[in-house]
């Protein structure tokens, strides 16, 4: 009875995933587009790239909460960039080769400074971040900073009845 | 009059019809093509996926593990609608208790030796233990290794706060749950391929980690997998210890811990680091230095028993029975705690030669 019940509230309630993906605001086209312009941003090296950290998700969640004011300018800035690498390279940003790939982003951040900025921004936000807001997956640029978390901290073995001195 | 009965009768009916059909449809809906009926919300979806991809990607549905009831369900739409969708979602305390004796239906044999020893010690067992608290004041950082995934602070746990007692668990239905349930080193939704059979019975290789490994950190509600975790350097005095490299004694660090030193010098600071044996800590020393803790405990139950014949029968050097030498081993009450014995603790005068022969084997170091 209960699933049923909620399946029916949950359909009523529009909770059916609406082509979405694994995504809560983006869409899987505008997660590609957007995961290549933040790989340009913080590419790969000994360490995972922007994306690979969890750059995406990190701003398709904030997008889907604290970050609701940006999004149109998500929506708009990365439609505008997918036109820009269909321009400059003849394919959706996802597939133009690396070479191809900075070079629009480097055109998008002279044309749409703004959204460069914004994403630049978010970025960052999420590679060096709490882990908890969905990027710097396994504390990747913490470790790149040579911080452990969680810290290894032993606790002292004092006796309480035997005062400051135990 | 009859009319009205009727229409009542048929209304009944029909939603007696609607509850019955219901009931069959919900479980055909949560319990078939994988997840799929989960990931429906969007908010699932991600969770689902990974699902996919790890050591459980053969479980044949999410209520494997998880409640689906009529309350759980209600709850969750009513914080979809309520907008208020947390970052992550995660297990309440009561939830992950609850799953406890679900990884029991398939991990039997896992969760019976995690049972049988001080991993599985209860609530009751940790916080109302009057030796502890008679000296030591129970504080919200008790948790960070005895109930990590208690949500509340530990005031709403255990009254009095105080060191005369009696102390007693007052959230009720925690007292006998464990405080280490599977899930705190255990990361289930984490990518990674079900357990095989080695190739090989012995291997050379270093010892596996297992993708699951990972420690929960109370204070951000995540786990971190073992394979990031820190592995220290620690020290006797300003000596550097050989420590084993296994990867998997990081997750053992995060709570046997050790303190970092309080030397009497500037100078000494400088070049002293973590000390073995403070703290938490057991790292080896002496005989054992350079020993994993796995060599001889088992990660479920910590127990050691029967461990020395694993090395002794062939290494010994004293030709005496090592089981009944004077360590904690064979005595927890000895002088001579058996993490860190030397053989200059008993043969003070200098340490005779062996008397056992080392096999040629050995000997050339293969």
């Amino acid at each position: 009875m209960a699933g049923g019940v909620v399946a029916g509230a949950a359909l009523a309630a529009g909770c059916a995933s609406r082509g979405r993906g694994n995504w809560d605001f983006l869409n899987d086209g505008q997660a590609h587009t957007l995961a290549a312009i933040c790989d340009q941003i913080i590419p790969a090296d000994d360490f995972p790239s922007a994306s690979q950290a969890g750059a995406v998700t990190y701003i398709d969640r904030q997008l889907a909460r604290h970050y609701r004011r940006h999004r149109e300018a998500y929506r708009a800035g990365l439609e505008q960039a997918e036109l820009l690498s269909r321009k400059l390279a003849g394919v959706s940003l996802s597939q133009a080769p690396q070479k191809s790939q900075f070079e629009v982003v480097t055109a998008i951040e002279k044309e749409q400074p703004a959204f460069f900025a914004l994403v630049r921004s978010h970025t960052f936000e999420s590679f060096y971040g709490n882990p908890r807001h969905g990027g710097n997956r396994d504390a990747v640029s913490w470790r790149m900073l040579g911080l452990d978390e969680p810290p290894v901290r032993g606790r002292a073995q004092y006796d309480f009845t035997k005062g400051a001195q135990s | 009059m009859k009319r009205i009965l009727k229409i009542c009768a048929l209304a009944v009916v029909a939603v007696a019809a609607l509850i019955t059909s219901g009931m069959f449809g919900a479980s055909y809906y949560y319990t078939t093509q994988h997840g799929a009926g989960c990931a429906g919300c969007h908010e699932m979806a991600s969770y689902v996926s990974v699902v996919h991809s790890s050591a459980h990607q053969n479980a044949t549905t999410c209520l494997d593990c998880h409640d689906a009831s009529m309350a759980t369900k209600l709850r969750h739409i009513a914080i979809h609608l309520s907008g208020r969708i947390p970052e992550a979602i995660r297990l309440r305390d009561v939830d992950v208790v609850a799953m406890t004796a679900n990884c029991q239906k398939c991990h039997q044999k896992e969760y019976a030796t995690w049972h049988a020893g001080p991993h599985s010690a209860t609530y009751q067992q940790i916080f109302a233990d009057s030796k502890h608290n008679s000296k030591r004041r129970l504080m919200d950082d008790c948790f960070r290794c005895h109930g990590m995934h208690y949500s509340g602070p530990v005031r709403e746990l255990v009254q009095p706060q105080n060191i005369t007692g009696p102390w007693h668990v007052v959230r009720a239905g925690f007292a006998d749950q464990p405080t280490m349930p599977c899930q705190s080193c255990h990361w289930v939704h984490r990518e990674g391929q079900p357990e095989t059979k080695p190739s090989t019975r012995i291997s050379v290789a270093a010892p596996a980690l297992d993708d699951s490994l990972a420690f929960f950190d109370r204070r951000e509600q995540m786990h971190f997998a073992a394979a990031n975790l820190a592995l220290p350097q620690l020290y006797e005095g300003a000596r550097p210890v050989h420590a084993s490299p296994d990867r998997r004694q990081a997750l053992c660090y995060q709570c046997h811990a050790s303190r970092m030193p309080e030397p009497s010098t500037i100078a000494d600071t400088n070049h002293w680091g973590p000390q073995v044996g403070s703290g938490d800590d057991r790292t080896p020393l002496g005989v054992h230095e350079g020993l994993s803790c796995f060599s001889c405990h088992s990660g479920h139950n910590e127990n050691a028993r029967a461990s020395c014949v694993t090395c002794h029968p062939q290494m010994s050097h004293c030709g005496l029975d090592v089981e009944k030498m004077d360590t904690t081993y064979a005595n927890p009450a000895s002088k001579h705690n058996v993490h860190w014995v030397k053989c200059v603790d008993c043969h003070t005068h200098g340490v005779p030669k062996p008397k056992v022969q080392r096999t040629a084997a050995l000997a050339a170091g293969q």
